[in-house]
């Protein structure tokens, strides 16, 4: 059996309880009441007010994320990516730093619930073991993707344990399914790729968002082809054909409306044009299979430019191997197919699509598996089912099959962290630990592994999933002592097994303690050599996509929430105020349909209208989104839970609509009002945002900067020591929002809610504006950080009536928020409007646990002050005292505040002005360098670097 | 005058002393229940704004100041008429002052009692409010002199103050006045203690106009003061259609153009309700509309100012936002402004109307709403569009921001009908210097 207490407690077990104990008690009391009692005895290895970091690995779906966990007093409260993670440059997903809150969630389940009453372990298992003890038929488990070589090995052991045996799906439904079965047919397995962004100069992307949020690796290695030196680059170019507008079109060179259902013609077309002009096609791709994609025709077809096209047939030629077309997961596999042709023509295959340490591919079930599998259920195929991570009860795509698949199965038990929709269909509901409580180990590629170890002991009287089913595994096998009774001895176990290298001179203990500590492990693997093409299932899948109809209504294209992805985040409250990159809007979701077709239809954003496809239908308010192609609807999913404290009635639920390619649109007549955090899309003919192409570029240098210093009534300020300063490069950002996400981690920053965010009362300190210029049928997108500006001459300063806000002496504006009393003038006259004022008392709203969250070095702000960035002065003074206590001067790269730390794109860099040889200072005087609204004369500290874009030609304009 | 040469001291006297040792009418009661209803009504919503925080009103980012400040300048504008009537008039010996100079003193009083409120609650913090003002303290922590948010905290307690000292020295005779008449009792105990030992000696003449004379002069530069420096809010900032050098001259001149408007409201109303009519003449009121009108001129002159400003700076800011001012989302309430302001207080052109009760009431309740949407006009839209876009934002009031702005009317107009009842609403002592002397000969 489980035993609870592990005896076996390992020091950092020991101490992470110590703390999280210590810091629990401390966090359920208001510090005004309770007596802050110093350490009698210090435990070791903790200095209180000094943060640890430990190494810990964060999965999503089929990616793993290096993660580092700062810890403060026992609590994790802060992640960023870890260095020793390879690609991924010490950054990681904005899901991934706000999933720190989640451990905090006060919706968590604390103990086991049986038959809808709240238990414990001894009655759960008295009541899951017997029937599965008994079970003549197979067990049902069902999960997320595993990723994990020791998970794949449990599930083997469950297997062998069980008598009735055990049927294994892994569905992540916001993965897709396309791109899995295109490899299938095309190399034979369903290896992923990687993606070199970093090595690619140009890139096609079908319908893919390559730059979104999650796509750390994708957006560093965009990055590093974004920021060239001078005019003359080198800098990648990025054309997107997309229905719906993402980041990635958001960021490209040149970016056509295009519908999904032709994107597979596109690319056959591409190949055929390409061919054309004598590029050879793979071996058993027949020409004739391409002879009906014809580029003109298509062109004429989606309302593009014909130039355009054939301009990126000759790019792509040009490129070669540098090239990279990509085709995103909402696309069918024909798609898939034919970038994988072009791939291969271009000589792309293993270069920028990199297979060669691919992992062991994991199948995922796709949607009709699934559906399978709920009706085998329903037909009482299955002795039990165990629901372990995915939310199959929210995300399942049919209500009624959901419902008839429970009915059919005598026992459902559900392990998760929370009381969610799976949960409440199942007898046994039994609560896990958050991944920063638990023990793992990840594959990302076949060269590398990544430990997950737990950050802080068990807040609640959880397990680890792996555990329970561990524990399954225990009570069934006849050899019960051949598992350990912990998944950590199960993981160690097999470590030692099959990961430490035989004949090694470093005992196994040292080299699973170099392993955690660095929470990766580089091994030695042999390449896989190139993948060959299948030219039969390249020929079937032109012939499947000459044969597609175009679909009646609107296209429907799917994607998975930038905040609350598949809905599994829905709870969490920074991820639903963290606004969708491209329309802006906050808690929930709404159909994004071209301008043309909103005048048609005369809908406005937030008019409600009825999407039906299949029998199912869904009511969702729509957003009239620039850049749209015309008769393409776009959605997130992951809204509309029907559990969560916060999660409940955000948004609709498209799941039922899942798997749909067309649907059909009714207007309600009804109006929703929509929490957009900007309201105002245009620029209005102001410099703000800068984007310059590359021969404009190179046009400015030439005439040089039009030097206009301003007149000035004061002597300039003087710093003695240091300036702090920041600069933001527009051309390497790419609008993720880890940014903001990790500023509402590292400072407090509370979470408003949608009624506030619709009276424009948002609290970010950190936030992306985004502009459209241009018409809206094809706009140009500009996007740009902005925070406070730090202002030399800050306007905020003097009219403070009572000095709440000053200038310190190294060119921080401060903000004092004792002395504050509320006025709101600072706010007024900040040009920026980066100044946040706390409407209502927002601290009190937190729900214990979420309060341990908060950053013990930053002031939680109570109501009637202002708010705004601070540098992240606390990170500063920290190093300022490090640096002291090593007897040497502050260097460059001591202080970072967290926005610069989470950019996966390196747009941020920060540090001292008056140091002539630091990056910042360079970067000042660079001559894509400007101030926003430098025309005041206030000075801002904060250099932004004007975006660049690399067009084909100096007629096409981007986006034209 | 001819009204005039009817009236004797002792009937001046009686008339107007024996109000407050009357009995009420039903009307003033009426009057004073709803009234004090909509002062009540304004406390409890304070008190909610206090318990809740300053989300409870429609304020957002852009606009953090709304109905708050708008109502402060209004109120302010408001206190400026009885001064300037009191000092300045009294320094250009404008005799036709004398009949309305109390009541349009008390009402500065009272206007200024409603203007300081606002700033006061609208604080996030408003009970360390006393940080504004520069009190020693062991931490060694000043108010911070360059913001004008401070210049406006001496200036409008410096009005007030000396507002307050002028109307008090001014009543001194007239209560002692009433003292003589009180039966002995409460009553007469409180008007002793208030009319400070005035006995009408010759020396205590000498005194009082000396002081009075001082005052008035000292006011006098607090009349243009006061707006001037609640200008300096506006034209000191940054913000695109509140910097510009205009503003001190512009506002001073708004505010005794609603000022006047209130004066003449409520004059008209307490002349006939109270049979003042012969004491306050059409020629008074006529003399009212006749500043109503010049200032009027003044406003349009200072809208046509600040739209040649807006196009001849070729500021993209300044010129986006006086567009708003006509043709954004709060268009109409540009339009209504300029409608009240300057386009209806042209009917005062002709003597007739200047003269007619009705018409005067109109005009004056159209330059208050005017005024009210001028200084939304200024605060609410230079503040919804400023220089980013990306923090464009609308604002809308909430239930409690309208009940605030009816409980300040609501103050108001109680302190107004206490003072009509309980203190002589004429300057008796001033009308009396005036009157035809008995003695003289036609």
């Amino acid at each position: 059996m489980i035993e609870d207490a592990d005896i076996r407690l390992s020091r950092r077990r020991f101490l992470g309880l110590m703390g999280a104990t210590a810091a629990f008690a401390a966090g359920c009391s208001r510090p005004d009441r309770g007596a802050i009692v110093p350490f009698n005895k210090r435990p070791e290895g903790v200095t209180p007010g000094l943060a640890d970091f430990y190494a810990s690995t964060f999965q999503e779906g089929l990616t793993a994320y290096g993660v580092l966990v700062r810890i403060r007093e026992g609590r994790p409260l802060h992640l960023q990516g870890n260095d020793e993670h390879p690609g991924f440059r010490g950054k990681t997903s904005p899901r991934a730093i706000a999933d720190v809150l989640r451990l905090y969630d006060p919706d968590r389940l604390r103990r086991p619930i049986v038959d809808g009453r709240p238990s414990d372990w001894a009655r759960a298992e008295a009541r899951i073991l017997p029937a599965l003890k008994a079970a003549r038929k197979p067990v049902l488990l069902l999960s997320g993707a595993l990723l994990s070589p020791t998970r794949r090995a449990l599930v083997e052991d469950l297997r062998k344990a069980l008598p009735g045996g055990l049927v294994h799906a892994a569905w992540e439904p916001a993965c897709g399914e396309s791109e899995a079965q295109a490899s299938r047919a095309c190399f034979g397995d369903e290896r992923r790729s990687r993606l070199r962004l970093d090595r690619a100069e140009v890139v096609v992307s079908l319908e893919t968002d390559l730059l979104a949020g999650e796509r750390t690796e994708e957006i560093a290695g965009f990055a590093s082809k974004r920021a060239p030196a001078g005019p003359e680059g080198p800098m990648n170019r990025l054309y997107a054909f997309e229905g719906a507008m993402s980041l990635t079109g958001a960021n490209s060179d040149h970016r056509t409306p295009w519908k999904p259902s032709r994107a597979a013609a596109l690319a056959f077309a591409l190949a055929r044009a390409l061919h054309r002009k004598g590029v050879p096609l793979p071996s058993g791709v027949d020409a004739a299979a391409l002879a009906p994609f014809d580029l003109d025709a298509l062109a004429r077809e989606q309302g593009a430019s014909a130039s355009l096209l054939h301009g990126l047939v000759d790019d792509l030629k040009r490129a070669g191997r540098a090239a990279l077309v990509a085709a995103g997961p909402a696309l069918p596999p024909q798609a898939h197919a034919a970038c994988h042709l072009l791939n291969a023509m271009l000589g792309a295959e293993g270069r920028t699509v990199d297979a060669a340490f691919a992992p062991p591919g994991e199948a995922l079930a796709g949607l009709q598996d699934l559906r399978g599998l709920l009706r085998s259920a329903a037909a009482g195929k299955f002795a039990a089912a165990v629901f372990w991570q995915a939310n199959f009860g929210y995300a399942s795509a049919d209500p009624e099959l959901w419902k008839s698949a429970a009915a059919g199965l005598p026992l459902k038990v559900r392990i998760g962290l929370h009381a969610d929709e799976t949960a409440q269909a199942c007898e046994a509901a039994l609560p896990e630990h958050h991944w920063l409580e638990a023990w793992g180990d990840f594959e990302p590629a076949s060269d590398l592994l990544c430990l997950q170890q737990p950050a802080v002991g068990p807040l609640y009287d959880t397990r680890q999933g792996e555990e329970i089913l561990l524990g399954f595994a225990r009570a069934l096998s006849k050899d019960a002592h051949a598992l350990p009774a912990d998944y950590r001895e199960y993981l160690q176990r097999r470590w030692r097994r099959e990961v430490y290298p035989a004949g090694s001179l470093v005992p196994f203990e040292s080299f699973w303690q170099a392993s955690l500590h660095d929470g990766v492990l580089r091994r030695r693997a042999a390449p896989r050599p190139p993948r060959r093409l299948d030219g039969r299932a390249v020929n079937a899948a032109a012939a499947a996509a000459l044969a597609v109809p175009p679909p009646p209504g609107f296209e429907l294209l799917l994607s998975p929430g930038a905040g609350v992805y598949d809905g599994r985040y829905a709870n969490n409250g920074w991820l639903q105020e963290l606004p969708d990159p491209v329309t802006k809007l906050t808690w929930g979701n709404a159909a994004a349909l071209s301008p043309s077709d909103a005048q048609r239809l005369r809908l406005q954003d937030g008019d409600v209208v009825r999407l039906e496809a299949g029998g199912r239908s869904a009511e969702i308010p729509v957003v009239v989104q620039p850049g749209q192609a015309p008769g393409v609807l776009s959605a997130a999913l992951g809204y509309g839970r029907r559990s969560g404290s916060v999660a409940s009635g955000v948004g609709v639920d498209l799941y039922p609509l899942l798997g749909a390619a067309s649907v059909s649109l009714t207007p309600t007549g009804a109006r929703e009002a929509l929490p957009f955090a900007q309201r105002h899309h245009s620029l209005e003919g102001r410099d703000a945002a800068r984007s310059l192409s590359l021969s404009e570029y190179a046009e400015s240098r030439r005439k040089g900067r039009p030097e206009r210093p301003l007149a000035r009534l004061y002597p300039p300020q003087r710093f003695p020591a240091r300036k702090w300063a920041m600069a933001v490069d527009l051309s390497a950002c790419v609008g993720c929002g880890a940014c903001v996400v990790a500023c509402q981690s590292e400072n407090n920053v509370p979470v408003v809610g949608p009624e506030r965010v619709l009276k424009g009362r948002e609290m970010h300190w950190m936030r992306i504006d985004r502009y459209y210029a241009g018409p809206p049928e094809r706009p140009r997108v500009l996007l740009q950080p902005m925070l406070c500006q730090h202002c030399d001459d800050a306007p905020c300063e003097s009219v403070c009536p009572v000095n709440a806000t000053n200038h310190d002496s190294e060119g921080l504006n401060q903000m004092a928020y004792n002395r504050c009393v509320g006025t709101r003038y600072c706010s007024n006259n900040c040009p920026y409007k980066v100044r946040r004022f706390n409407f209502f008392e927002y601290a009190a709203q937190t729900r214990e646990p979420a309060g341990l969250a908060f950053n013990p070095e930053v002031t939680v702000r109570p109501r009637g002050v202002m708010e705004k960035c601070t540098f992240c002065v606390q990170r500063i003074q920290e190093a300022k005292a490090a640096a002291r206590a090593a007897g040497r001067p502050l260097r460059e790269g001591d202080v970072e505040p967290a926005c610069a730390a989470a950019c996966p794109a390196g747009a941020i860099v920060f540090g001292d002005l008056r140091d002539p040889s630091s990056r910042v200072s360079k970067l000042a005087l660079s001559d894509r360098g400007y101030r926003v609204l430098e025309e005041l004369g206030i000075r801002p500290s904060v250099t932004y670097l004007a975006d660049l874009t690399n067009p084909a030609g100096p007629e096409e304009r981007r986006g034209a | 005058m001819a009204p005039e040469a009817t009236l004797s001291p002792a009937s001046l006297d009686e008339r107007v002393l024996s109000a407050a040792e009357r009995k009420p009418p039903a009307a003033w009661w009426l009057a004073l229940a709803a009234a004090a209803s909509c002062m009540s009504l304004g406390f409890a919503l304070m008190a909610y704004t206090l318990y809740m925080g300053i989300g409870a009103w429609g304020n957002n980012r852009p606009v953090v100041w709304a109905f708050d400040i708008i109502n402060f300048v209004f109120w302010i504008g408001i206190g400026h008429a009885g001064t300037l009537i009191s000092a300045i008039l009294l320094l250009f010996r404008a005799r036709w002052r004398n009949a309305i100079s109390r009541t349009a003193e008390a009402m500065t009083l009272f206007a200024v009692v409603c203007a300081g409120l606002f700033p006061l609650i609208h604080l996030g913090r408003p009970w360390i409010n006393f940080w504004l003002f520069p009190y020693p303290n062991q931490r060694g922590l000043w108010p911070n002199f360059r913001s004008p948010l401070i210049w406006d905290v001496f200036a409008v307690s410096t009005y007030f103050s000396v507002s307050l000292l002028f109307w008090y020295l001014g009543l001194v005779p007239d209560i002692a006045s009433m003292r003589e008449r009180a039966r002995p009792g409460l009553r007469k105990l409180v008007l002793t203690v208030l009319s400070l030992g005035w006995r009408g000696e010759a020396s205590h003449w000498r005194h009082y106009e000396k002081a009075y004379l001082l005052l008035a002069g000292l006011a006098t530069g607090l009349v243009l003061s006061v707006h001037s420096v609640v200008s300096f809010d506006f034209a000191v900032s940054l913000v695109p259609g509140w910097h510009m050098t205009i503003f001190p001259p512009y506002f001073v001149a708004g505010a005794i153009f609603s000022g006047f408007a209130m004066v003449v409201l409520v004059l008209s109303v307490v002349r006939r309700t109270m049979r003042l009519e012969d004491i306050i003449t059409p020629h008074h009121l006529e003399m009212m509309n006749k500043v109503i009108l010049a200032t009027s001129c003044l406003m349009a002159y200072s809208y046509l100012v600040e739209g040649f400003t807006a196009w001849y700076s070729m500021n993209p800011y300044l010129h986006h936002i006086f567009k708003q001012y006509l043709w954004g989302t709060y268009g109409w309430t540009g339009w209504t402004a300029i409608f009240c302001n300057c386009l209806i207080p042209q009917l005062f052109w002709s003597s007739r109307l200047r003269r007619s009760a009705p018409v005067m009431l109109f005009v004056a309740v159209a330059v208050l709403i005017g005024m009210w949407f001028e200084r939304f006009v200024i605060i609410v839209i230079s503040l919804h569009q400023d220089f980013l876009p990306s923090s464009w934002h609308l604002y809308e009031p909430t239930l409690v921001d309208y009940g605030i702005l009816l409980g300040s009317f609501g103050l108001f107009f109680t302190l107004v009908l206490l003072f009509a009842r309980l203190l002589p609403v004429i300057a008796t002592t001033e009308m009396k210097a005036h009157l035809p002397r008995e003695d003289a000969h036609a």
